[in-house]
């Protein structure tokens, strides 16, 4: 019976002791490392060096304006999901289908994503094929500074929806179906529905789902920029993991790219306590 | 009531327009896969007028397709299998044995997933170079791992707290140890958890690309998501064999969706209901 005592410790370490090696100490060790020099001086304290030449370096702040585009888009890319959960929920005929078939593009690696809209938005390609044969003169969606980053947007939501709305429904799951039956009763129109009925009890996914697809659009778009546009045209399209891949893979900079990476961290956290936030002021009107 | 059964209506012509958008440029991928250059090139949009399966096979061949599909299939078989071992072991201390400084240890498995691979990118890859991980299927494997652990130790957690701990009781009266319970009782009955995160994983394992391009740098090293990524290169002017490539790295996952789509809206469901 000695030996058992230990038996709980030995099934946790394995799991355990990845997580700590593999994911909490590199994350100390990478925001010393953005304290220390690159190249020439590899390994001496520069201070805040990193981070003035990051903040400088026009790249990165168009990194940043676009992570500012992301957040003003946000509201979009979780209403689209909320209202068909709405709908879906509601029993629209044939929910069962567009459940199924919204759902389908999340399971798609971002990299398919891309290569397929690659093949759709190519300046010879299908798309403008079509505008062209309504008089409209062909669009270079991935080669234009001003489009391109909405075109990656775009398709990152047209592939992700489906996840949201899948959380939305586990949300609705949830629901006391009398309140819907008793806002009927009363004569409620649909909107009415939605706004007073629908919203209020949802409060919690719907907060879930904002964090979650902001974190979504600031670390799992990697892969359609890679394919899609590379980061251009003309550096119109970073976002700063794309930046990171950039620093420490191909200009050899690492200790630049671990500042990045301690910025982004930022971000996140500055997400995460704003739902916490949001959360405890949901909880005080309740 | 018939006002909304109207509203329904008007609501049904965007949701069909919008699931044909959702559905049509997986359709018009795999047709352009079936047609000849010539064809394409004439005319986008006709279809095929065979189903033709050299471009399949031109891809799978060539460019090496099929060698970084079986890459990616080892890896992600060895990662999921690992993930669910070490998540269940984990899952069911954590939520059913009573010991010093469990909670500590689950927030400590938390916090993983409050870190994204791109925080952690330049450490990692150091450690792996360090190690002589670097490039290596065991060390994607491990990066794997430690990605996916902090989620599947949650969702284990949480499904096993509903299990009722007299089960765990009455199996140690009966002369199991620790081990035994875990063996015998716990894995099976963890059976629809260790299902639908399993599939979760394996989803996210084999569409991963930025972990594969940090880690595997060897060109005979890539899985099949790095390989779709070097299509564009090779295949400018091969639409058509372009397109297979895609169709190849977006079949298995398309399989896995008809056939187990429930098991993943669960799983995706059970992440977001426990937060």
């Amino acid at each position: 019976m000695r030996a058992e005592r230990y038996a709980p410790y030995i099934l946790v370490a394995p799991a355990v002791l990845i997580i700590v090696v593999l994911r909490l100490y590199p994350l100390l060790l990478g925001v010393n490392f953005s304290f220390t020099g690159d190249g020439a001086q590899n390994g001496t304290a520069v201070g805040f060096g990193n981070y003035r030449e990051l903040f400088a370096d026009p790249l990165f702040q168009t990194a940043l304006k676009n992570v500012g585009l992301l957040v003003l888009l946000l509201p979009v890319a979780v209403a689209i999901p909320g209202l068909l959960a709405t709908f879906i929920y509601l029993r629209v005929p044939g929910h069962r289908f567009y459940r199924s078939v919204y759902f389908f593009p999340a399971v798609l690696s971002p990299v398919i994503v891309g290569a397929i809209f690659n093949l759709l938005l190519a300046f010879d390609g299908p798309l403008n094929a079509v505008l062209g044969s309504v008089g409209i003169e062909p669009i270079d969606w991935l080669g234009d500074p001003g489009i391109a980053m909405f075109m990656v947007v775009g398709v990152h939501i047209w592939a992700t929806f489906g996840m949201a709305l899948v959380v939305f429904l586990a949300g609705f799951a949830t629901l006391d179906p009398a309140l819907l039956d008793a806002a009927r009763v009363d004569g409620a129109s649909l909107r009415q529905v939605v706004w007073h009925v629908i919203v209020p009890s949802l409060s919690r996914t719907i907060q879930f789902v904002f964090v979650t697809t902001m974190i979504g659009m600031l670390t799992s778009m990697f892969g359609l920029l890679y394919v899609m546009t590379s980061g251009g045209p003309e550096g119109s399209t970073y976002l700063p993991e794309f930046y990171i891949w950039k620093q420490q893979g191909q200009m050899n900079r690492p200790a630049l790219a671990s500042a990045a990476s301690t910025i982004l961290f930022m971000i996140m956290l500055v997400v995460g306590l704003l739902q916490i936030k949001l959360l405890e002021r949901s909880g005080k009107e309740d | 009531m018939s006002r909304l059964r109207l509203g329904f209506w008007l609501i049904a012509v965007p949701m069909s327009l919008l699931a044909l958008a959702t559905i049509y440029p997986l359709l018009f991928t795999a047709n352009v896969a079936m047609k000849t250059r010539r064809d394409y090139i004439l005319d986008r949009f006709s279809l095929t007028d065979a189903l033709r399966w050299e471009n399949i096979s031109a891809a799978w061949n060539s460019v090496g397709m099929g060698r970084y599909f079986v890459n990616s299939l080892f890896v992600v078989t060895v990662s999921v299998l690992l993930l669910l071992l070490l998540g269940s072991m984990a899952g069911f201390a954590l939520s059913q044995l009573r010991f010093r400084g469990s909670s500590a240890l689950f927030l400590g498995c938390l916090a993983g997933l409050f870190i994204p691979f791109q925080v952690i990118m330049v450490p990692l890859a150091r450690i792996m170079a360090d190690t002589a991980l670097i490039d290596t299927y065991p060390g994607l494997i491990l990066v794997y791992v430690a990605q996916f652990l902090p989620f599947t130790v949650f969702l284990m957690t949480s499904y096993y707290k509903g299990i009722p701990p007299e089960i765990v009781d009455a199996a140690r009266i009966d002369g199991n140890t620790v081990y035994g319970v875990y063996r015998r009782i716990m894995l099976p009955l963890g059976t629809p958890a260790l299902l639908s995160v399993g599939i979760l994983n394996a989803l996210f394992c084999w569409n991963d690309v930025l972990m594969a391009l940090v880690m595997m740098p060897s060109a005979d090293h890539r899985t099949l998501m790095i390989g779709v990524t070097s299509l564009r290169g090779q295949y400018s002017d091969n639409i058509p064999t372009f397109a297979s490539g895609v169709l190849i790295a977006a079949i298995p996952v398309l399989l896995v969706y008809l056939f187990l789509q429930r098991q993943i809206a669960d799983g995706v469901a059970a992440g977001s209901t426990k937060g």
